[in-house]
């Protein structure tokens, strides 16, 4: 078991880094864990894991799951003796669990590996995992070296998106090295979509990427349309593209407005609100909704444009792009802003790649990938946009492709409005969706990268396997290799330019 | 059950409260003729043997007492012009116009939790945001606001004003240290380093100023401006008025130098484990401070409490004489209620349908009240100076306030490192270069 330096104090080489509660994992030796476990654990160290997979395989049940395990033994392959408390739901004999309560060494007052210790509880604050260091890596990021310290940026922190949580190991004022630990918005969609059909797919997945939540469901769409041979209407086609420029020249303005608040500027995010919520209110007046707009279907749009939403886009349309770029101006050519943002968080595009970075964060570092040219999809080959790219892969590229991509979604609007076919706006399809057995990708091309689902179908109405690839996750991957070496007020800089959202990283 | 309980509880509650506080204002009452008639006599011929030590704590107390609307007027200033700033509205239902909205969010800071963290150095923790507010205040006991109203005259005032702010750090420290947070360290960390570098500047571009005066006594350094706007400071030290503003505004920790409260970075800075009225100091601190900058610079380079133009008018009326009080009291209630009842009847008869008696009444009220406080003032604009140099020292003030706030709701914020090297690489340079002008065209001129 690998020994966490910070703790190892001089003078005092047995002494735990923080108080540890008897018969926690990281009392003792790996030997006796299994048996200490707690409570939850304790029907395992009992029957042992072979057993109770054999009992859950007895019992018919698909074993291997913790859970399923757990609910198996509830199942009457183990009769229960006499309960004094009646059933227990989890399938815990409650004799067993008091004996093993017994036996286990009781927390008591005099010990004094409990005992906070006044002059040295500041190693209660530090950020380290309950458990031993469970490979190399762990074990050389909580060891501190001298003159270090670990801060804890988040998960509630004005300046991290959603919930994300950042471990610093600082050096003063300097970033040594970075730990980010995601997953407090985990729900398992994945598996609540392979549970539903795959009508209703598109709403769980709805919510992810919340900031701009058409694009997951397009991607999900589009795959169901792959899987299934669905010819989409023109019309339902060139509406898809409508709305979804629109929604990423919205999130787009949002990240302009962050970046410059996380930067200390108070003014742009309110600025940017306003575009936003107009574009919301346009949307809002064909889907229903504001933010989880529910609206693309298998085979088409759910509704067609109407007169409020034709009038606030011919509105906005008449001053957006002078709007935009006056927005831009306000940081665009601000001192303070621009030296705050150049040459930090430089991304290396082989690094880039390596990570799998998609979005205006790969076309920062001078690579043109965007999935709406490198592998086209709806009508995009017949509108006339421009990918644009920047060399310096630094914060402010990020941020200035952002306002380029915002000048070319205004454009793809502008087009999408001349070239509006007529006609249905859905294909028929029907009620039940059982497709054939296969399995099929669709991405598209969201405001923060490549926005991809994977679906196997074996021709029930649900899909077998649903998974997606969000693009966060991946620019969010490069944040340990972007951050050490910074100043702490430039992870602020670095983070908010990768814009990630939390919703679709921890899905 | 006895008399007294039966009797309480028939009570109402206004009831109640007459009964409690209708005695306790007799005996007040009682206490304070007595402590009047005993204590009044020795403690006049006291007060009379010792004025400077009266006119000390006088002034004290009113500067000390000062403080708390001058951060509601800021705080108040700050909420509504960054609000139309950014498009908002701003507060808008406490009072009119969301008037009230500071006195409201100090009556919230009162009734909070008065908390301090586990493992907090308490008696250090509480003390932090007292150093701080004190410090602040200390430094207005200086500042002249207008002829004859000052609370002290030293005549090492400058000095005595970069001590008091140099003192504000170690509160910002303090509590840094204190609060048992990696947060509040860093922020009082930071404050350290930032106040202790922009100190050197700001010191040295004031000393061109008192080169300049050939004095260190605030009021002295006015009245070596006096005349009209060319006599003032700005236009003989333009680059240590700037200077001076840059520094002035990391001093004050506003924006683009607040990194000791670095909102996305540090929580709340050194603030960060305050709560109620210990952070209430804080936050008043932090107003006052800004008020302080502005009036030093406004007193150091824009002529303090002097007009900016020669005052036309020849006469001062200061010599006025108010002996004749019940004339006076009898000319105010004639001129409030002939005015109230004429202008009164000029709404009820001209004013449309929807105006009852009452209501014209109320409204010729304030009609009158706006007139006979605008005329009074206008009358004491002209006749008492003190009251022409308050007025232009508070417009000079809260133009330079409003600047700082104009900067909160513009401005990103600095770097760490680039606040420090264009302190050290830029500002002191430039500082020394400015006061070395300064001495040798003095020097040169004086020959």
């Amino acid at each position: 078991m690998p020994t966490r330096p910070n703790g190892a104090q001089p003078g005092k080489p047995e002494k735990p880094t923080r108080p540890v509660t008897p018969g926690s994992p990281a009392a003792k030796d790996p030997a006796e864990r299994p048996a200490a476990a707690g409570v939850r654990g304790g029907a395992h160290a009992r029957t042992g894991r072979a057993a109770a997979a054999a009992a859950a395989a007895a019992a018919g049940v698909r074993g291997g799951d913790h859970a399923r395990t757990g609910r198996a033994a509830a199942t009457p392959a183990t009769p229960a003796a006499p309960n004094p408390f009646g059933s227990t739901p989890h399938g815990h004999d409650p004799e067993a669990v008091r004996a093993r309560l017994a036996a286990m060494p009781r927390p008591s007052a005099d010990d004094p590996r409990i005992l906070l210790d006044r002059t040295s509880d500041a190693d209660l604050f530090e950020p380290i995992p309950p458990y031993p260091t469970r490979t190399e890596r762990e074990a050389e990021f909580y060891s501190l070296g001298d003159g270090e310290m670990f801060l804890n940026v988040g998960p509630q922190h004005p300046a991290t998106h959603g919930v994300l949580r950042l471990v610093l190991k600082l050096s003063g004022e300097q970033v040594m090295d970075v730990d980010p630990v995601i997953g407090y918005l985990h729900r398992g969609v994945e598996k609540i979509c392979e549970n539903s059909d795959y009508y209703h797919v598109i709403d769980q997945v709805d919510p992810l990427e919340y900031v701009s939540s058409l694009f997951q469901e397009w991607s999900a769409v589009l795959t169901f349309e792959k899987l299934m041979d669905v010819q989409v209407p023109r019309r339902a086609e060139y509406i898809r593209v409508l709305t979804a420029e629109l929604l990423r020249v919205a999130s787009h303005t949002l990240y302009m407005g962050f970046l410059a608040l996380d930067l200390g500027g108070i003014t742009p995010i309110l600025y940017s609100f306003i575009e936003r919520d107009e574009i919301v209110e346009m949307l809002a007046a064909i889907t229903g909704a504001r933010m989880l707009f529910n609206y693309y279907r298998i085979g088409g749009v759910n509704g067609d444009l109407n007169h409020e939403f034709m009038s606030r886009l011919g509105d906005w349309m008449s001053r957006a792009a002078k709007q935009t770029e006056a927005n831009a101006a306000l940081l665009n050519e601000n001192e303070i802003f621009v030296r705050r943002a150049r040459g930090v968080g430089i991304m290396d595009r082989h690094m880039a790649l390596k990570m799998g970075v998609t979005g205006g964060n790969l076309r920062a570092c001078g690579i043109a990938f965007d999935v709406r040219r490198a592998h086209p999809y709806s009508v995009y080959p017949e509108l006339d946009f421009n990918v644009p790219t920047r060399q310096e892969g630094d914060s402010l590229a990020r941020y200035l492709i952002r306002v380029d991509e915002v000048r070319e979604s205004i454009r793809i609007i502008d087009q999408c409005l001349h070239n509006m076919p007529d006609g249905p706006i859905i294909a028929k399809l029907p009620r039940l969706l059982r497709p054939r057995p296969g399995r099929a990708w669709g991405a598209v091309e969201g405001p923060r990268g490549l926005m991809g689902v994977y679906a196997i179908s074996d021709g029930s109405d649900q899909p077998f396997r649903f998974r997606i690839h969000d693009p966060s996750f991946m620019n969010l991957e490069t944040v340990p290799h972007l951050l050490p070496g910074n100043l702490l007020a430039d992870t602020m800089a670095i983070v908010s330019s990768l814009d990630p959202i939390m919703g679709g990283i921890d899905k | 059950m006895s008399f007294a309980t039966r009797t309480w509880t028939r009570m109402s509650i206004p009831e109640r409260l007459l009964a409690i506080f209708v005695p306790l204002a007799v005996v007040l009452a009682i206490a304070t003729v007595l402590a009047i008639v005993l204590l009044g006599p020795p403690l006049l011929d006291f007060l009379g043997a010792n004025l400077p030590l009266v006119r000390f704590l006088v002034a004290v107390t009113a500067i000390l007492l000062m403080t708390v609307p001058t951060a509601f007027v800021i705080i108040y200033m700050e909420l509504k012009v960054i609000a139309r700033m950014n498009l908002r509205i701003g507060p808008n239902r406490v009072g009119p116009w969301g008037a009230a909205m500071s006195l409201i969010h100090g009556f919230k800071v009162l009734s909070k939790e008065d908390f301090a963290p586990t493992g907090a150095d308490l008696p250090v923790f509480t003390l932090a945001p007292v150093v701080t507010y004190m410090a602040s205040v200390m430094t207005l006991l200086v500042i002249p606001f207008a002829p004859g109203l000052f609370g002290q005259d030293l005549n090492i005032g400058v000095l005595f004003f970069f001590a008091m702010g140099g003192m504000s750090v170690l509160g910002l420290l303090m509590a840094g240290w204190s609060s048992f947070n990696k947060y509040s360290l860093l922020g009082g960390l930071r404050s350290a380093a930032q106040i202790i570098s922009y100190e050197i500047p700001l010191t040295l571009s004031a000393v061109g100023v008192v080169i300049l005066a050939g004095t260190m006594s605030m009021n002295h350094i006015v009245l070596s401006q006096s005349g009209s706007a060319l006599d003032w400071f700005i236009f003989k030290q333009p680059l240590a008025a700037l200077i001076f503003f840059i520094a002035a505004t990391a001093e004050a920790n506003r924006t683009p130098f607040d990194m000791t409260e670095a909102d996305s970075e540090l929580v709340a800075g050194f603030a960060t484990e305050y709560s109620g009225m210990r952070f209430g100091f804080f936050f008043f601190a932090e107003y006052v401070n800004v008020f302080i900058v502005s009036a030093l610079i406004t007193t150091l380079f824009f002529g303090g409490w002097t007009a900016p133009f020669n005052w036309p008018w020849p006469y001062n009326l200061n010599g006025l004489d108010l002996s004749n009080g019940t004339l006076w009291i009898g000319i105010a209630f004639l001129v409030f209620v002939l005015g109230t009842d004429v202008l009164a009847l000029l709404v009820r008869f001209f004013g449309g349908r929807s105006w009852n008696m009452p209501s014209a009444m109320v409204l010729g009220f304030i009609f009158t009240l706006v007139a006979v406080v605008g005329v009074v003032g206008l009358a004491g604009f002209i006749a008492f100076d003190w009251i022409q140099g308050l007025f232009w020292f508070m417009v000079k003030t809260y133009a330079f306030v409003f600047v700082f706030v104009w900067m909160r709701g513009t401005l990103p914020r600095v770097r760490v490192d680039q606040l420090m090297s264009f302190a050290w690489k830029w500002l002191l340079p430039a500082s020394l270069l400015n006061l070395f002008v300064t001495a040798a065209a003095v020097v040169l001129l004086s020959q």
